[in-house]
């Protein structure tokens, strides 16, 4: 199955383990992939503060007039802010043909068109839906035998169009963590925001909201945290060094993405393929006491 | 007994007209489940339900000022969570446009961040990991620029270790040109710039 990847500005600087592991574990399990030539970020979720709200949608569509020149495949966004940007923009203009119009008016500035027929997916969409829990269940090869995960999902990734689980109730990241063998913790907080952009320029409000969500998982059992999204990835995993000086915790839980678990779980390099020494707060551990 | 409120209709005409999904708060029936599902609601002065009643009411300076319209994470809940359907979040992010473009500031360092943002996306096309936070810490001068390296600087070096960082610095796309084209022309049609 061909798709194009949109991986966005983060997934080759901080989010790098992120796409570093997802070209191996989505090449196991058959999936091809084509960047698309030229593309430009996505906005993510401060660009108001500089642009109205058309330049936003144009950006984006952008990228999907790039795509749908090229070739109809579906744009898979592995980043939850590049992929609701894209997803959101791409429902307004297709619901909406005077809209279309309008962003066409600006594509033709530098000779493009968007018709509307591209589809925007996120990477656990293919992966539950396309791929399927059966079929990455009998790829694993090293089980995480029942390694506690809390499967944090966060906000963007699900909403707000809920294409491929519920907004409230989300629960394809934890089938797809018992797919690899791990035990999905409940966990209240999952989609409990942590900030998000605007982590960096209001730390101290947002420190608040990842302590609540360590808090959490850590309450309910979990040894590490598993996300797919790269701002999630960072201001968890970044700034627990700080939460600790500021409340006086003691968080030291490692924070990975899903496609780390899943190069794990196939039988990966752990550092080539699944890029754990990436991770500031070192996971190995747990994870090869899991694995054996 | 005279009971009498008076409604000056002026400041909501003008958010209908200039704010990007601002016509969109006349769906609102003041509910409150914005205000209740929003994760930094305890640091705003107006949740979004008093904020539409203030445009409601007429108080411009109230609004425009406000530190919540500059408070919001992006995280949708309020847009999932409205019986409304109204997107509580594009009003928001419409309003912290608008007021930035007549001048008010509400929350500094996040509107210097987004700022900056846009700048980048706008020169290069694409962000530039690295450099992003150099400009918005030295966007408030040379004293402020230093102090806010110095502080993130152990975060700095940590990605870079850990192969977390681009040394790089990060070239402009192709066609940022023709980009740059599109996005003049869409800043001129669309909305959020000045009072009409």
């Amino acid at each position: 199955m061909k798709y194009f990847l949109y991986w966005g500005c983060s997934l080759e600087g901080t989010g790098a383990n992120f796409l570093v592991s997802l070209k191996p574990a989505c090449a196991a399990l058959g999936m091809e992939f084509e960047e698309i030539e030229d593309w430009n970020c996505c906005g993510a979720s401060v660009s108001y503060a500089g642009a109205n709200d058309l330049a936003i949608k144009v950006l984006n569509a952008r990228n999907l007039a790039l795509a749908e020149a090229h070739a109809g495949y579906d744009i898979v966004a592995p980043c939850s802010s590049c992929y609701i940007q894209m997803v959101k923009v791409n429902h307004e203009i297709q619901e909406d043909p005077e809209l279309l119009k309008q962003v066409n008016e600006c594509l033709a500035e530098g000779g493009l068109k968007y018709k509307g027929t591209i589809k925007v997916r996120h990477i656990q969409d293919v992966l539950y839906n396309d791929i399927g829990v059966d079929r990455i269940r009998e790829r694993v090869v090293k089980p995480l035998n029942g390694l506690k995960v809390a499967g944090y999902v966060g906000c963007q990734s699900v909403r707000p169009y809920g294409e491929y689980d519920s907004v409230n109730k989300p629960v394809v990241e934890d089938r797809l963590l018992e797919a690899l063998g791990a035990e999905a913790v409940p966990f209240p907080k999952k989609i409990q925001c942590c900030g998000s952009g605007i982590f960096l320029p209001e730390i101290d409000y947002c420190m608040k909201l990842v302590k609540n969500i360590l808090e959490d998982a850590r309450k309910h059992g979990a040894q590490l945290i598993s996300t797919v999204c790269p701002m999630c990835a960072m201001n968890l995993e970044m700034y627990q060094g700080r939460i600790n000086d500021a409340y006086g915790t003691d968080f030291d839980i490692p924070i990975v993405y899903l496609t780390q678990l899943m190069a794990v779980a196939f039988g990966m390099d752990l550092k080539k393929d699944a890029a754990l020494n990436y991770n500031i707060i070192p996971p190995e551990g747990i994870l090869q006491a899991a694995i054996g | 007994m005279e009971n009498k409120v008076n409604y000056d209709p002026s400041f909501a005409e003008e958010v209908f007209r200039n704010v990007d999904a601002g016509d969109e708060i006349k769906m609102c029936m003041n509910c409150g489940v914005c205000a209740g599902s929003c994760p930094l609601r305890e640091h705003m002065d107006y949740p979004p339900r008093q904020i539409f009643g203030l445009i409601r009411a007429g108080k411009r300076e109230e609004v425009l000022n406000s530190q919540s319209i500059m408070l919001c994470t992006s995280c949708y809940t309020c847009v999932v969570k409205c019986p409304r359907a109204i997107p509580v979040m594009d009003v928001m992010h419409g309003l912290a446009h608008y007021a930035l473009k007549q001048g008010y500031v509400p929350r500094k360092d996040t509107a210097a961040f987004g700022g900056e943002f846009w700048k980048q996306v706008y020169r290069l096309g694409r962000i530039d990991e690295k450099d992003l936070p150099r400009r918005v810490f030295f966007s408030g001068g040379l004293i402020e620029g230093v102090k806010g390296m110095l502080n993130f600087m152990d975060i700095g070096i940590k990605l870079m270790l850990h192969r977390r960082m681009k040394l790089l610095p990060e070239p402009k796309i192709k066609g940022i040109q023709s980009l740059r084209k599109m996005l003049d022309k869409a800043e001129r049609l669309g909305k959020g710039g000045a009072i009409a």
